[in-house]
């Protein structure tokens, strides 16, 4: 029975000392981290890290033991970007190493970090988060708000130290929607990394003619006499925004994080809101239209009940699977917006790659990410996941315009504008699409649907507690 | 009442016995009030003397380094706000020594905890000295080292025993509770988030938004009212449901005439060892607007019919994506994940019942009926009455069902409730989450679990006093 004890003390005793310790040792990295502001200390691996570049220094030393230029720093870099993109990462970082190698030596981690929900966990702990990372540029306003993103302005002299490139060439060498969507305040705040972030028209060449998806009246006409439908997700505020982009509305990000949004009010084409959703009301209530759940449409798409759907790049494959041989994508239709044709518009989103304002090397990771989003790298990035370039160069290449679901992007991009809104859009919009997908609103009755529209607005502009 | 009392007096006793040993105690028992290893040095203790003192210079060392700085910004939870300048020559950005609010506030809850510790370290350690110069005075034993490590694996075993889960519950309970605790009073939110902004005390600002005060978005408090209000309906319902099917269940299962028992038994246990989120998710696109059960319905028929008699508007059953149809469903999917865990539970119980009982009921003439209503119940209800409770609470706090179900797949159609960020199928804690993980708003979600926290906590002591006099627990022998 002693001996048990014994043991037992023995152990809780160990067990008392690992935990202390285990307290002791993120005290003091977080210690570093607030008191000792000069070095913003990463993340409580940063030991082990720390035992890793020397030991890569030593070998590094080894190597190059007599070649004397390289500078003794070894610069550490943390790099997310999302998992499909890992090993087109690991060339292209290899690339940077070799190409700054007379100014550095570089010890880069690679981590994995959906672009969709970078901004959720660099928020968390911005000073743990990585130095350079992938996300889509919908998070650019809270990343901005938070200072979480290391102004690419305030890097001129460095970009053009090493690269030769001003921030002026950069945005020069981009699209001009992409640098919008990476702009705030008028400065830039991430590098383009990749655009195509939209949704077009898929449709199946067999059922439907060139003629047919030019208007909603004609698709849905003729998705009726072949006894399909058409799909789309009226229930999310990235979709159902594309009716009011069209007809001439506008939303804008304020610099307190809030959203101003205009849908009740007349458009600067002279449509009013109400207008607006009539017409929606009308396609919803057509018995070829399916109103498809957010997220849902994939599985619609493969279902095979559908002749044409509303979606992005992401359910090429999809499509391609479902239509076979009809397979054809192409800008979104017209719609009937009070007695008018009116092009309906759309959100275009890109993918960016930004730098930590808080990163240890800020300069390097800088150069880090303008390498990753050269033209080099997005053709090759092109080449190895399909993502439409936003280099003007890269997007000139013949390989990208023959992909029939990255053309169909680029000619809906024409009508697209950068989603400009704040937290607070997302919720009430997506239930104003759901009210018109199950026909809660009279299309006859004015008054209700503006009655709606001054709610909408009430909630997107609500203050950002 | 007793237990009240008998605590306030072990207390009371405790600072008494430091009060005499303040008064009576030599001038090593007061010379320890300053310098914790003196009592010991006193008495030839000398491992204990280094101990005690090396543990007060830590102390002193932490309250001087780290409490001392972040407790004097506590009152103001920092003023410094954080710039940063670049510096093309050295890559980096240099920043000025800014504040972190969260950091002060973290560290100033800490060194509370440290300090209200220290105070009872000394306290206690006057009294262990005081005691140890009566032990000499009498002329008793006083122990060595290694006679006192020996008596911490003998007779005062329990405290080794539970010096680990105190320590683990104070660091990683504690502490995190006070810490946000105090967050309800601040404004840490999407526009104050450290490091690079500040946050600041707002008093009780936070509780009065929360209950209509204005301030926030207009509906925050309407929307607050119908969260609250289906989640203690629904905590009833699923608790209620779950409860007496289970017990069915189980008096089905062990009745007299049900042929293979085990195997019943087995089958529904089966339920539990898939994971839950799995079914869950499973039964969600089973019952999605264009899943596999309104494909059935259409096909047989059932959609039409309640589409003409005007019970549904589309050409589907909107089984998880209408109010009411949704809240409906939510409680039946409830049952078919909880009953199997109650059916666990009341069987170990059902077989428990002396049968003496239910044999001289049948004698009596007793019918089922009458057995189940004035024998088994009584029974089950006096052993689980308790856990009803515990249940009911637990689905105040129910999150995989909720959100499982109804995240990303529900789109309410309440403007009211959207611009809240609520709907209708939200209980405060699925809320909580959308407000805390989409929108950071750590306040409210601080707020609102102190709310459900206050909810929880008057509900359980209500309930147990009542259940627990009712059923007489313990009474049973």
């Amino acid at each position: 029975m002693s001996k048990i004890k014994k043991l037992l003390a023995l152990v809780m005793a160990l067990a008392m000392v690992l935990s202390l310790a285990a307290c002791g040792g993120s005290d003091t990295s977080s210690d570093t981290s607030t008191d000792d502001t000069s070095t913003t200390e990463d993340s409580t691996d940063d030991t082990e890290e720390a035992a890793d570049t020397e030991e890569e220094a030593e070998d590094t030393t080894e190597e190059t033991s007599g070649d004397a230029t390289a500078s003794g720093d070894v610069i550490s870099l943390t790099v997310w970007g999302a998992e499909e993109d890992q090993t087109l990462l690991a060339e292209l970082v290899a690339g940077f190493e070799e190409a700054y190698a007379d100014y550095a030596t570089f010890d880069i981690q690679i981590g994995v970090e959906s672009e969709s929900t970078a901004k959720d966990t660099i928020l968390t702990d911005i000073e743990a988060a990585a130095d350079v990372f992938a996300f889509a540029d919908d998070q650019l306003a809270d990343l901005v708000n938070a200072d979480a993103l290391q102004s690419i302005d305030a890097l001129n002299d460095a970009l053009v130290a090493y690269t030769g490139k001003s921030v002026e060439d950069i945005e020069a060498a981009n699209g001009a929607g992409s640098v919008a969507a990476a702009t705030m305040n008028d400065t830039l705040y991430a590098f383009p990394m990749g655009g195509g972030n939209n949704y077009f028209l898929y449709y199946d060449s067999s059922v439907l003619s060139e003629e047919d998806v030019a208007s909603w009246d004609s698709l849905l006409a003729a998705a009726e006499a072949a006894g399909k439908q058409v799909g789309m997700t009226l229930s999310s505020g990235w979709y159902n925004a594309s009716f009011f982009i069209g007809a001439g509305f506008t939303t804008s990000l304020n610099g307190d994080g809030t959203t101003s949004i205009d849908w009740n009010g007349t458009s600067s084409l002279g449509y009013t809101g109400v207008d607006v959703v009539k017409s929606m009301l009308n396609i919803a209530s057509n018995s070829a239209f399916m109103a498809i759940a957010d997220g849902d449409i994939s599985n619609q798409i493969a279902s095979g009940s559908l002749c044409a759907a509303v979606s992005g790049t992401w359910d090429a494959e999809a499509a391609q699977a479902a239509f076979g041989d009809g397979y054809a994508a192409t800008k979104l239709p017209t719609f009937t917006c009070a007695g008018d044709q009116v092009q309906q518009g759309c959100y275009s989103g890109f993918k960016l790659i930004g730098v930590n304002a808080y990163s240890q090397n800020a300069g390097w990771a800088a150069l880090l990410a303008e390498y990753l989003t050269n033209e080099e790298s997005q053709t090759a990035r092109f080449e190895a996941r399909q993502l439409a370039p936003t280099n003007t160069n890269a997007a000139a290449n013949e390989a990208v315009s023959a992909n029939i679901a990255i053309a169909a992007s680029s000619a809906q991009d024409v009508y697209g504008v950068v989603q400009s809104v704040g937290g607070k859009f997302w919720d009430p919009t997506a239930t104003f699409g759901e009210m018109i997908a199950q026909q809660t609103l009279d299309v006859n009755d004015d008054d209700a649907i503006q009655a709606a529209l001054d709610e909408l607005v009430v909630g997107v502009t609500a203050a950002v507690d | 009442m007793n237990k009240l009392k008998s605590g306030f007096g072990a207390v009371g006793r405790f600072f008494a016995d430091f009060g005499h040993a303040i008064a009576d105690g030599d001038i090593f028992v007061k010379l320890s009030l300053v310098w914790f290893g003196a009592g010991y040095l006193g008495r030839k203790q000398y491992i204990k003397a280094i101990i005690m003192t090396a543990l007060e210079a830590l102390i002193i060392a932490y309250t001087v380094l780290v409490g001392i700085p972040y407790i004097s910004d506590f009152g103001t939870l920092g003023t410094v706000q954080q710039e940063s300048v670049f510096n093309p020559v050295t890559m980096q950005n240099e920043f000025n020594d800014y504040d972190n609010s969260f950091m002060i506030l973290l560290f100033s809850v800490v060194t509370l905890v440290v300090w209200a510790f220290t105070i009872y370290i000394w306290m206690y350690n006057v009294k262990n000295v005081y005691r140890l110069q009566k032990d000499q005075e009498h002329g008793k034993h006083v122990n060595n080292f290694r006679e006192d490590l020996n008596d911490y694996i003998n007779q005062k075993f329990y405290i080794v025993l539970l010096a680990l889960p105190i320590a683990g519950v104070v660091i990683f309970t504690v502490v995190p509770l006070i810490i946000m605790i105090f967050v309800a009073f601040t404004n840490y939110d999407q526009n104050h988030m450290p490091p690079s902004a500040l946050f600041d005390w707002v008093g009780l600002d936070n509780f009065i938004n929360l209950f209509g005060g204005g301030g926030m978005t207009v509906s925050f408090g309407y929307a607050f009212v119908r969260v609250l209000g289906w989640t203690l309906v629904w905590s009833f319902f699923a608790t209620l449901t779950t409860y007496f099917g289970g017990i069915l269940m189980a008096l089905l299962v062990n009745g007299k005439t049900t042929m293979w028992k085990s195997m019943w038994r087995v089958l529904f246990m089966i339920t539990i060892a898939v994971p839950q989120f799995v079914s869950l998710l499973l039964v969600r696109n089973f019952f999605a607007d264009n899943g596999i059960m309104n494909t059935i319905l259409q096909n047989i028929g059932l959609t039409g019919f309640l589409q003409d008699i005007g019970l549904i508007s589309g050409n589907y059953i909107p089984f998880l994506t209408a109010p009411g149809w949704a809240h409906v469903m939510i409680i039946i999917i409830n049952i078919w994940i909880g009953v199997p865990y109650q059916m666990l539970i009341a069987n170990g119980v059902l077989m428990n019942i002396p049968s003496e009982q239910l044999e001289s009921a049948s004698i009596d003439g007793a019918n089922s009926w009458q057995t189940f209503w004035n024998i088994t119940m009584p029974y089950v209800f006096s052993v689980t009455g308790p856990a009803l409770v515990t249940d009911f609470v637990k689905n105040i706090n129910n999150f995989n069902v909720i959100y499982l179900l109804t995240s990303n797949f529900y789109t309410t159609t309440d403007q009211a409730m959207a611009n809240s960020q609520a709907k209708e199928t939200d209980l405060l804690v699925t809320w909580l989450f959308t407000l805390t993980q989409d929108y950071y708003n750590y306040k409210m979600a601080a707020t609102i679990g102190i709310v459900i926290f206050v909810i929880c906590a008057v509900f359980t002591l209500v309930a147990f006093n009542r259940v627990v006099a009712r059923t007489g627990e313990g009474d049973f022998a």
